[in-house]
Protein backbone atom coordinates (compact mmCIF):
# COMPACT_ATOMS: atom_id res chain seq x y z
CA UNK A 1 0.00 0.00 0.00
CA UNK A 2 1.15 3.39 -0.87
CA UNK A 3 1.23 5.08 2.36
CA UNK A 4 2.20 9.06 0.95
CA UNK A 5 -0.50 9.19 -1.80
CA UNK A 6 -2.94 6.80 -3.43
CA UNK A 7 -6.31 8.48 -5.47
CA UNK A 8 -8.49 6.45 -4.36
CA UNK A 9 -8.10 7.33 -0.68
CA UNK A 10 -7.32 11.21 -1.96
CA UNK A 11 -10.93 10.58 -3.29
CA UNK A 12 -12.46 9.46 -0.02
CA UNK A 13 -10.67 12.38 1.94
CA UNK A 14 -11.83 14.41 -0.75
CA UNK A 15 -15.90 12.91 -0.61
CA UNK A 16 -15.50 13.39 3.22
CA UNK A 17 -14.52 17.20 3.70
CA UNK A 18 -16.70 17.88 0.77
CA UNK A 19 -19.38 16.26 2.62
CA UNK A 20 -18.32 18.65 5.68
CA UNK A 21 -18.34 21.69 3.54
CA UNK A 22 -21.65 22.98 3.22
CA UNK A 23 -23.19 22.59 6.80
CA UNK A 24 -19.78 24.01 8.15
CA UNK A 25 -19.76 27.49 5.51
CA UNK A 26 -23.09 27.87 4.05
CA UNK A 27 -24.30 30.42 6.60
CA UNK A 28 -20.72 32.67 6.91
CA UNK A 29 -21.28 32.46 2.79
CA UNK A 30 -24.73 33.27 2.71
CA UNK A 31 -24.08 36.11 5.36
CA UNK A 32 -21.45 37.75 3.19
CA UNK A 33 -23.85 37.08 -0.29
CA UNK A 34 -26.34 39.14 1.73
CA UNK A 35 -24.47 42.48 2.06
CA UNK A 36 -24.51 43.48 -1.29
CA UNK A 37 -28.92 42.36 -1.24
CA UNK A 38 -29.05 44.57 1.58
CA UNK A 39 -27.15 47.47 0.12
CA UNK A 40 -29.40 47.45 -3.33
CA UNK A 41 -32.65 46.90 -0.80
CA UNK A 42 -31.62 49.93 1.13
CA UNK A 43 -30.42 51.99 -1.86
CA UNK A 44 -33.84 51.17 -3.76
CA UNK A 45 -35.97 51.95 -0.60
CA UNK A 46 -34.75 55.43 -0.13
CA UNK A 47 -36.48 58.31 -1.90
CA UNK A 48 -34.99 58.59 -5.65
CA UNK A 49 -33.91 61.98 -6.72
CA UNK A 50 -30.92 63.24 -8.80
CA UNK A 51 -28.73 63.04 -5.88
CA UNK A 52 -29.74 59.21 -5.43
CA UNK A 53 -26.27 56.70 -5.78
CA UNK A 54 -25.59 54.65 -8.67
CA UNK A 55 -23.41 51.64 -8.39
CA UNK A 56 -21.26 51.47 -11.37
CA UNK A 57 -19.81 47.56 -12.37
CA UNK A 58 -16.42 48.49 -10.72
CA UNK A 59 -17.56 49.76 -7.67
CA UNK A 60 -19.50 45.90 -7.26
CA UNK A 61 -16.63 44.38 -8.05
CA UNK A 62 -14.25 45.97 -5.53
CA UNK A 63 -16.99 44.80 -2.85
CA UNK A 64 -16.92 41.22 -4.46
CA UNK A 65 -13.23 41.34 -4.44
CA UNK A 66 -13.07 42.82 -0.67
CA UNK A 67 -15.78 40.18 0.78
CA UNK A 68 -14.35 37.26 -1.21
CA UNK A 69 -11.35 38.34 0.47
CA UNK A 70 -13.16 38.10 3.97
CA UNK A 71 -14.29 34.71 2.71
CA UNK A 72 -10.71 32.87 2.53
CA UNK A 73 -9.54 34.74 5.98
CA UNK A 74 -12.89 32.44 7.43
CA UNK A 75 -12.89 29.76 5.12
CA UNK A 76 -10.31 27.43 6.90
CA UNK A 77 -11.55 28.27 10.60
CA UNK A 78 -14.92 27.31 9.37
CA UNK A 79 -14.08 24.15 7.56
CA UNK A 80 -12.05 22.75 9.50
CA UNK A 81 -12.29 24.47 13.02
CA UNK A 82 -11.86 21.29 15.14
CA UNK A 83 -9.07 19.68 13.20
CA UNK A 84 -6.11 20.41 16.15
CA UNK A 85 -8.79 20.20 18.96
CA UNK A 86 -7.82 17.58 21.69
CA UNK A 87 -10.94 16.09 21.93
CA UNK A 88 -12.71 16.91 18.37
CA UNK A 89 -10.03 16.69 16.42
CA UNK A 90 -9.03 13.22 17.33
CA UNK A 91 -11.08 11.52 14.52
CA UNK A 92 -9.77 13.99 11.87
CA UNK A 93 -6.21 12.75 12.94
CA UNK A 94 -7.19 9.42 13.33
CA UNK A 95 -8.69 9.38 9.36
CA UNK A 96 -7.13 6.77 7.39
CA UNK A 97 -5.36 8.91 5.01
CA UNK A 98 -2.06 10.32 3.88
CA UNK A 99 -0.96 13.60 5.79
CA UNK A 100 -0.35 14.78 2.07
CA UNK A 101 -4.21 13.97 1.25
CA UNK A 102 -5.15 15.82 4.50
CA UNK A 103 -3.35 18.65 3.29
CA UNK A 104 -4.01 18.70 -0.53
CA UNK A 105 -7.87 18.31 0.60
CA UNK A 106 -7.87 21.22 2.63
CA UNK A 107 -5.81 23.37 0.30
CA UNK A 108 -8.67 22.02 -1.90
CA UNK A 109 -11.27 23.54 -0.21
CA UNK A 110 -9.56 26.36 1.44
CA UNK A 111 -8.25 27.94 -1.85
CA UNK A 112 -10.37 26.67 -4.65
CA UNK A 113 -13.72 25.49 -4.12
CA UNK A 114 -14.51 28.29 -0.82
CA UNK A 115 -13.47 31.28 -3.24
CA UNK A 116 -15.11 30.19 -6.47
CA UNK A 117 -18.65 29.27 -4.86
CA UNK A 118 -18.29 32.86 -3.31
CA UNK A 119 -17.39 34.66 -6.38
CA UNK A 120 -19.64 32.53 -8.46
CA UNK A 121 -22.38 32.99 -6.39
CA UNK A 122 -22.28 36.28 -5.33
CA UNK A 123 -21.75 37.56 -9.44
CA UNK A 124 -24.87 35.71 -10.20
CA UNK A 125 -26.76 37.74 -7.32
CA UNK A 126 -24.93 40.93 -8.56
CA UNK A 127 -26.53 39.75 -12.06
CA UNK A 128 -29.82 39.23 -10.55
CA UNK A 129 -29.78 42.54 -8.91
CA UNK A 130 -28.49 44.71 -12.01
CA UNK A 131 -31.54 43.01 -14.17
CA UNK A 132 -34.05 44.70 -11.83
CA UNK A 133 -34.94 48.57 -11.89
CA UNK A 134 -32.91 49.49 -9.14
CA UNK A 135 -29.70 51.24 -8.50
CA UNK A 136 -26.60 48.60 -9.62
CA UNK A 137 -25.65 49.63 -13.55
CA UNK A 138 -24.71 47.47 -15.65
CA UNK A 139 -23.29 43.85 -14.73
CA UNK A 140 -20.08 42.98 -12.55
CA UNK A 141 -19.72 39.15 -14.46
CA UNK A 142 -18.87 41.33 -17.55
CA UNK A 143 -15.81 43.07 -16.39
CA UNK A 144 -14.64 40.84 -13.54
CA UNK A 145 -12.41 38.48 -15.21
CA UNK A 146 -10.76 41.86 -17.31
CA UNK A 147 -8.42 43.31 -15.09
CA UNK A 148 -6.97 45.39 -17.75
CA UNK A 149 -10.65 47.09 -18.24
CA UNK A 150 -11.13 46.98 -15.18
CA UNK A 151 -8.13 48.76 -14.59
CA UNK A 152 -8.97 51.26 -17.10
CA UNK A 153 -12.34 52.17 -15.99
CA UNK A 154 -11.27 52.82 -12.71
CA UNK A 155 -8.70 55.36 -13.72
CA UNK A 156 -10.99 56.74 -16.14
CA UNK A 157 -13.90 56.87 -13.57
CA UNK A 158 -11.60 58.70 -10.74
CA UNK A 159 -10.01 61.12 -13.36
CA UNK A 160 -6.69 59.31 -12.72
CA UNK A 161 -3.89 61.02 -14.62
CA UNK A 162 -0.80 61.28 -12.31
CA UNK A 163 1.21 59.86 -14.69
CA UNK A 164 0.47 57.89 -17.57
CA UNK A 165 3.44 55.56 -17.43
CA UNK A 166 2.63 53.10 -14.85
CA UNK A 167 -0.82 52.35 -17.05
CA UNK A 168 1.17 51.96 -19.63
CA UNK A 169 3.24 49.65 -17.96
CA UNK A 170 0.63 47.65 -16.29
CA UNK A 171 -0.24 47.05 -19.62
CA UNK A 172 2.77 45.83 -20.44
CA UNK A 173 2.12 42.97 -18.33
CA UNK A 174 0.67 39.45 -19.55
CA UNK A 175 -2.75 38.51 -19.01
CA UNK A 176 -1.05 35.33 -17.22
CA UNK A 177 1.07 36.98 -14.86
CA UNK A 178 -1.75 39.26 -13.92
CA UNK A 179 -3.55 35.46 -13.40
CA UNK A 180 -0.86 34.22 -11.62
CA UNK A 181 -0.02 37.13 -9.39
CA UNK A 182 -4.07 37.22 -8.39
CA UNK A 183 -4.21 33.29 -8.13
CA UNK A 184 -1.11 34.07 -5.71
CA UNK A 185 -2.57 36.70 -3.43
CA UNK A 186 -5.42 34.38 -2.78
CA UNK A 187 -3.42 30.92 -2.42
CA UNK A 188 -1.20 33.92 0.21
CA UNK A 189 -4.04 34.67 2.52
CA UNK A 190 -5.84 31.61 2.34
CA UNK A 191 -2.36 29.68 3.22
CA UNK A 192 -1.62 32.32 6.23
CA UNK A 193 -4.91 31.98 7.37
CA UNK A 194 -4.94 28.31 7.08
CA UNK A 195 -1.80 28.01 9.16
CA UNK A 196 -3.26 30.11 11.78
CA UNK A 197 -6.47 27.69 11.93
CA UNK A 198 -3.82 24.65 12.69
CA UNK A 199 -1.35 26.64 15.59
CA UNK A 200 -4.60 28.34 17.46
CA UNK A 201 -6.87 26.24 19.41
CA UNK A 202 -9.95 29.35 19.88
CA UNK A 203 -10.28 32.78 17.92
CA UNK A 204 -8.04 31.34 15.24
CA UNK A 205 -8.85 34.17 12.43
CA UNK A 206 -9.19 36.79 15.32
CA UNK A 207 -5.22 35.87 16.70
CA UNK A 208 -3.96 35.53 12.89
CA UNK A 209 -5.18 39.15 11.98
CA UNK A 210 -3.98 40.53 15.14
CA UNK A 211 -0.41 38.92 14.44
CA UNK A 212 -0.86 40.44 10.86
CA UNK A 213 -1.78 44.12 12.19
CA UNK A 214 1.32 43.51 14.85
CA UNK A 215 3.61 42.43 12.33
CA UNK A 216 2.51 44.75 9.54
CA UNK A 217 2.78 47.85 11.85
CA UNK A 218 6.59 46.61 12.43
CA UNK A 219 7.19 46.33 9.25
CA UNK A 220 6.11 49.88 8.33
CA UNK A 221 8.09 51.58 11.21
CA UNK A 222 11.02 49.71 9.78
CA UNK A 223 10.57 50.76 5.95
CA UNK A 224 9.74 54.61 6.94
CA UNK A 225 13.01 54.95 9.22
CA UNK A 226 14.72 53.09 6.70
CA UNK A 227 13.48 56.03 4.29
CA UNK A 228 14.26 59.06 6.63
CA UNK A 229 17.75 58.27 7.24
CA UNK A 230 18.67 57.05 3.44
CA UNK A 231 16.48 60.36 2.83
CA UNK A 232 14.99 58.76 -0.51
CA UNK A 233 11.65 60.39 0.27
CA UNK A 234 13.53 64.07 0.06
CA UNK A 235 15.65 63.67 -3.04
CA UNK A 236 14.99 65.60 -6.16
CA UNK A 237 13.39 63.16 -8.21
CA UNK A 238 14.36 64.96 -11.99
CA UNK A 239 11.99 61.94 -13.71
CA UNK A 240 8.73 61.57 -11.18
CA UNK A 241 7.01 59.49 -13.82
CA UNK A 242 10.36 57.00 -14.03
CA UNK A 243 10.60 56.71 -10.55
CA UNK A 244 7.06 55.97 -9.99
CA UNK A 245 7.08 53.27 -12.73
CA UNK A 246 10.44 52.34 -11.28
CA UNK A 247 8.80 51.93 -7.25
CA UNK A 248 5.66 50.21 -8.60
CA UNK A 249 8.22 47.69 -10.82
CA UNK A 250 9.78 47.43 -7.18
CA UNK A 251 6.47 46.86 -5.09
CA UNK A 252 5.63 44.42 -7.84
CA UNK A 253 8.19 42.49 -7.92
CA UNK A 254 8.90 41.92 -3.79
CA UNK A 255 5.08 41.44 -3.65
CA UNK A 256 5.47 38.63 -6.00
CA UNK A 257 8.21 37.17 -4.24
CA UNK A 258 7.11 37.83 -0.78
CA UNK A 259 3.36 35.99 -2.25
CA UNK A 260 5.50 32.82 -3.37
CA UNK A 261 7.99 32.76 0.16
CA UNK A 262 5.09 33.41 2.50
CA UNK A 263 2.78 30.94 0.60
CA UNK A 264 5.51 28.28 0.79
CA UNK A 265 6.34 28.79 4.19
CA UNK A 266 2.88 29.01 5.60
CA UNK A 267 1.85 25.38 3.42
CA UNK A 268 4.89 23.73 4.63
CA UNK A 269 3.61 24.84 8.46
CA UNK A 270 0.60 23.56 7.45
CA UNK A 271 1.50 20.13 6.43
CA UNK A 272 3.67 19.93 9.07
CA UNK A 273 1.28 20.66 11.70
CA UNK A 274 -1.22 18.24 10.35
CA UNK A 275 1.74 15.55 10.80
CA UNK A 276 2.90 16.26 14.30
CA UNK A 277 -0.27 17.51 15.54
CA UNK A 278 -0.40 16.28 19.57
CA UNK A 279 -3.94 15.44 21.09
CA UNK B 1 0.80 -7.26 18.44
CA UNK B 2 2.16 -4.25 20.16
CA UNK B 3 5.46 -3.63 21.50
CA UNK B 4 6.53 -0.62 23.86
CA UNK B 5 9.96 -0.72 25.18
CA UNK B 6 11.95 1.48 27.19
CA UNK B 7 9.26 4.40 26.47
CA UNK B 8 9.83 7.88 28.42
CA UNK B 9 6.86 10.43 27.83
CA UNK B 10 6.14 13.98 29.26
CA UNK B 11 4.21 16.38 29.21
CA UNK B 12 5.94 19.51 29.45
CA UNK B 13 7.76 19.01 32.87
CA UNK B 14 5.59 16.45 34.08
CA UNK B 15 6.94 13.18 33.71
CA UNK B 16 4.20 10.28 32.74
CA UNK B 17 6.16 7.11 31.63
CA UNK B 18 9.77 6.79 32.35
CA UNK B 19 11.84 3.76 30.69
CA UNK B 20 8.33 1.60 30.45
CA UNK B 21 8.30 -1.68 28.50
CA UNK B 22 4.97 -3.94 28.19
CA UNK B 23 3.42 -6.24 25.46
CA UNK B 24 -0.19 -6.36 24.25
CA UNK B 25 -0.75 -9.64 22.37
CA UNK B 26 -3.56 -9.79 19.62
CA UNK B 27 -6.92 -11.64 20.70
CA UNK B 28 -6.96 -10.64 23.93
CA UNK B 29 -9.27 -7.90 25.96
CA UNK B 30 -6.96 -5.96 27.93
CA UNK B 31 -7.82 -4.12 31.12
CA UNK B 32 -5.41 -1.15 31.49
CA UNK B 33 -6.42 -0.14 35.38
CA UNK B 34 -4.20 2.48 37.32
CA UNK B 35 -4.78 5.13 39.99
CA UNK B 36 -5.68 9.03 38.26
CA UNK B 37 -2.86 10.65 36.47
CA UNK B 38 -0.63 7.32 36.07
CA UNK B 39 -1.00 8.02 31.88
CA UNK B 40 -3.98 5.44 30.63
CA UNK B 41 -5.18 8.17 28.24
CA UNK B 42 -1.61 8.95 26.97
CA UNK B 43 -0.45 5.66 27.00
CA UNK B 44 -3.56 5.15 24.61
CA UNK B 45 -3.06 8.38 22.47
CA UNK B 46 0.70 7.26 22.33
CA UNK B 47 -0.26 3.71 21.11
CA UNK B 48 -2.75 5.20 18.48
CA UNK B 49 -0.07 7.96 17.31
CA UNK B 50 -1.85 11.16 18.43
CA UNK B 51 1.17 11.55 21.19
CA UNK B 52 5.05 10.75 20.39
CA UNK B 53 6.97 9.44 22.86
CA UNK B 54 10.38 11.29 24.05
CA UNK B 55 12.15 8.30 24.26
CA UNK B 56 12.01 4.73 23.49
CA UNK B 57 9.46 2.97 20.79
CA UNK B 58 6.01 2.13 19.88
CA UNK B 59 5.35 -0.70 17.73
CA UNK B 60 1.98 -1.87 16.51
CA UNK B 61 2.36 -4.81 14.13
CA UNK B 62 5.59 -3.35 12.96
CA UNK B 63 4.27 0.31 12.44
CA UNK B 64 5.25 3.38 14.27
CA UNK B 65 1.75 4.93 15.41
CA UNK B 66 3.47 8.47 15.52
CA UNK B 67 3.80 8.19 11.67
CA UNK B 68 0.38 8.07 11.42
CA UNK B 69 0.31 6.12 8.43
CA UNK B 70 -2.97 5.25 6.54
CA UNK B 71 -2.02 1.06 6.45
CA UNK B 72 -1.26 1.65 10.14
CA UNK B 73 -4.81 3.85 10.60
CA UNK B 74 -7.07 1.88 8.94
CA UNK B 75 -6.42 -0.86 11.49
CA UNK B 76 -6.98 1.08 14.93
CA UNK B 77 -9.65 2.77 16.41
CA UNK B 78 -9.70 5.30 19.45
CA UNK B 79 -13.13 5.57 21.54
CA UNK B 80 -12.42 8.66 24.02
CA UNK B 81 -13.91 9.35 27.11
CA UNK B 82 -15.63 12.01 26.43
CA UNK B 83 -17.41 11.42 23.67
CA UNK B 84 -17.47 13.87 20.19
CA UNK B 85 -20.54 15.50 19.73
CA UNK B 86 -21.15 15.60 15.92
CA UNK B 87 -23.74 17.66 14.22
CA UNK B 88 -24.95 14.42 12.64
CA UNK B 89 -26.49 11.44 13.01
CA UNK B 90 -24.46 8.50 13.37
CA UNK B 91 -25.58 6.52 10.75
CA UNK B 92 -24.52 9.46 8.70
CA UNK B 93 -21.16 9.77 10.66
CA UNK B 94 -20.33 5.79 10.32
CA UNK B 95 -20.99 6.39 6.36
CA UNK B 96 -18.68 8.87 5.88
CA UNK B 97 -15.57 7.49 7.78
CA UNK B 98 -16.41 3.97 7.28
CA UNK B 99 -15.24 3.94 3.49
CA UNK B 100 -11.88 4.39 4.90
CA UNK B 101 -11.85 1.28 6.69
CA UNK B 102 -11.16 -1.91 4.85
CA UNK B 103 -13.52 -4.10 7.01
CA UNK B 104 -16.05 -1.66 8.05
CA UNK B 105 -19.69 -3.27 7.78
CA UNK B 106 -22.52 -0.85 7.67
CA UNK B 107 -25.09 -3.75 7.94
CA UNK B 108 -23.34 -4.77 11.69
CA UNK B 109 -23.42 -0.61 12.21
CA UNK B 110 -27.38 -0.95 12.16
CA UNK B 111 -27.25 -4.40 14.10
CA UNK B 112 -24.98 -3.13 16.86
CA UNK B 113 -27.61 0.50 17.30
CA UNK B 114 -30.14 -1.68 17.57
CA UNK B 115 -28.90 -4.69 20.11
CA UNK B 116 -27.93 -1.39 22.09
CA UNK B 117 -30.86 0.45 21.76
CA UNK B 118 -30.03 3.63 20.60
CA UNK B 119 -32.42 5.78 18.54
CA UNK B 120 -31.01 5.55 14.73
CA UNK B 121 -32.82 8.80 13.76
CA UNK B 122 -31.32 11.48 16.16
CA UNK B 123 -28.29 12.96 15.74
CA UNK B 124 -24.67 12.89 18.00
CA UNK B 125 -25.76 15.68 20.20
CA UNK B 126 -29.52 15.26 20.13
CA UNK B 127 -28.47 12.08 22.45
CA UNK B 128 -28.05 11.83 25.94
CA UNK B 129 -24.21 11.17 27.29
CA UNK B 130 -25.12 7.23 27.51
CA UNK B 131 -27.08 6.62 24.55
CA UNK B 132 -23.94 9.15 22.53
CA UNK B 133 -21.60 6.65 24.08
CA UNK B 134 -23.26 3.94 22.68
CA UNK B 135 -23.78 5.38 19.40
CA UNK B 136 -19.64 5.60 19.40
CA UNK B 137 -19.28 2.12 20.32
CA UNK B 138 -21.98 1.14 17.58
CA UNK B 139 -19.69 2.97 14.92
CA UNK B 140 -16.26 1.77 16.72
CA UNK B 141 -17.11 -2.00 16.64
CA UNK B 142 -18.52 -1.59 12.89
CA UNK B 143 -15.28 -0.53 11.85
CA UNK B 144 -13.53 -4.15 12.57
CA UNK B 145 -10.45 -2.74 13.27
CA UNK B 146 -7.95 -4.89 14.65
CA UNK B 147 -7.25 -2.72 17.83
CA UNK B 148 -9.70 -0.90 19.55
CA UNK B 149 -9.20 1.13 22.30
CA UNK B 150 -11.59 1.98 24.97
CA UNK B 151 -10.82 4.78 27.58
CA UNK B 152 -13.50 4.55 30.49
CA UNK B 153 -16.13 3.24 28.06
CA UNK B 154 -18.52 2.69 30.89
CA UNK B 155 -18.45 5.76 32.34
CA UNK B 156 -22.24 7.15 32.05
CA UNK B 157 -23.72 4.14 30.87
CA UNK B 158 -26.86 3.10 32.87
CA UNK B 159 -26.58 -0.42 34.82
CA UNK B 160 -28.42 -2.38 31.64
CA UNK B 161 -26.48 -0.07 29.47
CA UNK B 162 -23.27 -2.08 30.91
CA UNK B 163 -24.63 -5.24 30.66
CA UNK B 164 -25.43 -4.54 26.85
CA UNK B 165 -21.69 -2.84 26.24
CA UNK B 166 -20.62 -6.13 27.71
CA UNK B 167 -22.43 -8.24 25.75
CA UNK B 168 -21.68 -6.69 22.29
CA UNK B 169 -17.88 -6.37 23.16
CA UNK B 170 -17.88 -10.29 24.20
CA UNK B 171 -19.66 -10.30 21.02
CA UNK B 172 -17.66 -9.01 18.54
CA UNK B 173 -14.39 -9.51 19.82
CA UNK B 174 -12.48 -11.62 17.41
CA UNK B 175 -9.51 -13.89 17.72
CA UNK B 176 -7.92 -11.30 15.69
CA UNK B 177 -8.85 -8.37 17.23
CA UNK B 178 -7.69 -6.51 20.51
CA UNK B 179 -9.45 -4.43 22.58
CA UNK B 180 -7.61 -2.17 25.06
CA UNK B 181 -10.20 -1.22 27.89
CA UNK B 182 -8.64 1.68 30.28
CA UNK B 183 -11.22 1.84 32.86
CA UNK B 184 -11.82 3.06 36.60
CA UNK B 185 -14.85 1.19 36.94
CA UNK B 186 -13.46 -2.42 36.86
CA UNK B 187 -16.63 -3.92 38.56
CA UNK B 188 -18.20 -3.36 34.94
CA UNK B 189 -16.00 -5.28 32.81
CA UNK B 190 -14.98 -7.69 35.27
CA UNK B 191 -15.86 -10.80 33.27
CA UNK B 192 -14.82 -9.35 30.17
CA UNK B 193 -11.09 -8.47 30.28
CA UNK B 194 -8.34 -10.75 30.53
CA UNK B 195 -5.13 -10.26 30.91
CA UNK B 196 -5.06 -7.24 33.44
CA UNK B 197 -2.07 -4.58 32.84
CA UNK B 198 -1.78 -2.27 36.01
CA UNK B 199 0.13 1.19 35.38
CA UNK B 200 1.57 3.07 38.31
CA UNK B 201 3.64 6.68 37.78
CA UNK B 202 6.73 5.08 35.74
CA UNK B 203 6.14 1.42 36.14
CA UNK B 204 4.27 -1.33 35.06
CA UNK B 205 2.97 -3.31 37.91
CA UNK B 206 1.14 -5.98 36.72
CA UNK B 207 0.60 -7.66 33.29
CA UNK B 208 -0.63 -10.69 33.07
CA UNK B 209 -3.59 -13.32 32.12
CA UNK B 210 -5.97 -14.19 35.38
CA UNK B 211 -4.30 -17.99 34.66
CA UNK B 212 -1.15 -16.54 35.47
CA UNK B 213 -2.54 -14.11 38.26
CA UNK B 214 -4.49 -17.11 39.84
CA UNK B 215 -1.07 -19.43 39.37
CA UNK B 216 0.70 -17.32 41.88
CA UNK B 217 -1.96 -15.60 43.73
CA UNK B 218 -4.84 -16.89 46.10
CA UNK B 219 -8.11 -15.21 46.35
CA UNK B 220 -9.23 -15.98 49.92
CA UNK B 221 -12.80 -15.59 50.83
CA UNK B 222 -13.46 -16.24 54.40
CA UNK B 223 -14.63 -15.45 57.82
CA UNK B 224 -11.32 -13.90 59.29
CA UNK B 225 -8.49 -11.38 57.99
CA UNK B 226 -5.19 -13.43 57.72
CA UNK B 227 -1.85 -12.04 58.93
CA UNK B 228 -0.01 -12.60 55.79
CA UNK B 229 -2.28 -11.36 53.13
CA UNK B 230 -1.25 -9.15 51.00
CA UNK B 231 -4.31 -7.13 50.94
CA UNK B 232 -7.65 -7.69 53.32
CA UNK B 233 -10.87 -5.87 52.42
CA UNK B 234 -13.81 -6.58 54.51
CA UNK B 235 -17.07 -7.77 52.80
CA UNK B 236 -20.58 -8.63 53.44
CA UNK B 237 -20.43 -11.80 55.46
CA UNK B 238 -16.17 -12.16 55.70
CA UNK B 239 -12.99 -10.88 53.90
CA UNK B 240 -11.58 -11.48 51.13
CA UNK B 241 -7.93 -12.21 51.62
CA UNK B 242 -5.35 -11.26 48.53
CA UNK B 243 -2.23 -13.43 49.15
CA UNK B 244 0.66 -15.52 47.44
CA UNK B 245 -0.80 -19.03 46.38
CA UNK B 246 1.77 -21.40 47.91
CA UNK B 247 -0.29 -23.93 47.89
CA UNK B 248 -1.29 -23.91 44.02
CA UNK B 249 -4.59 -23.75 44.86
CA UNK B 250 -7.97 -22.11 42.59
CA UNK B 251 -9.41 -19.07 42.96
CA UNK B 252 -11.26 -16.56 41.43
CA UNK B 253 -10.05 -13.24 40.64
CA UNK B 254 -11.68 -10.44 42.55
CA UNK B 255 -10.36 -7.40 40.20
CA UNK B 256 -10.55 -4.51 42.72
CA UNK B 257 -8.57 -6.27 45.41
CA UNK B 258 -6.11 -7.02 43.25
CA UNK B 259 -5.74 -3.71 42.30
CA UNK B 260 -5.33 -2.52 46.15
CA UNK B 261 -3.10 -5.04 46.96
CA UNK B 262 -0.58 -4.59 43.59
CA UNK B 263 -0.75 -0.98 44.86
CA UNK B 264 0.13 -1.77 48.29
CA UNK B 265 2.72 -4.10 47.64
CA UNK B 266 4.24 -3.22 44.74
CA UNK B 267 7.58 -4.07 44.55
CA UNK B 268 6.56 -7.47 45.91
CA UNK B 269 3.85 -8.34 43.49
CA UNK B 270 5.95 -7.13 40.48
CA UNK B 271 8.64 -9.34 41.47
CA UNK B 272 6.45 -12.62 42.14
CA UNK B 273 4.66 -11.99 38.91
CA UNK B 274 7.80 -12.08 36.87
Amino acid sequence: MNNTFNINRFGKILKHDGLNFFPNIILALAIIWAIPVIVFLFTSLMPSDETTQLYDPFSRIDIISTLSTIVLIIAPARLYKTCNDPRKGIVYAMLPASTLEKFLSMVFYCVIVTPIIYIVGALAIDTILALLNGPYEGFAVSYYFDTFAKINAVFERDNITIDESWILYYKSLSPTFMIVLSALGTLTISSIFMFGNMIFKRHKTGKMIGILIIMFIIFMIVLINYAVHTEVLTHNIEDKAEFVKYTIFLIMNAIFYAEIIVSALMLFGVYRKIKTQKY
Amino acid sequence: MIKINNLDFAYNNTQVFKNISLEFQKGNIYGLLGENGVGKTTLLKIICGLQKPQNGSVSVDGFTPSKRLPEFLQNVFLLPEEVITEDTTPERFIQKIGVFYPRYDFALFNQLMGELEVDLSKKFNELSHGQKKKAWLACALSLQTDYLFLDEPTNGLDIPSKALFRQVISQHCSDESTIIISTHQVKDVENLIDPIVILDRDDVLLNASFAEITEKIYFEYGPERLQNAYYTEMLPGGYINVMPNTEHEESNVNIEALFNAVMKNKETIKNLMK
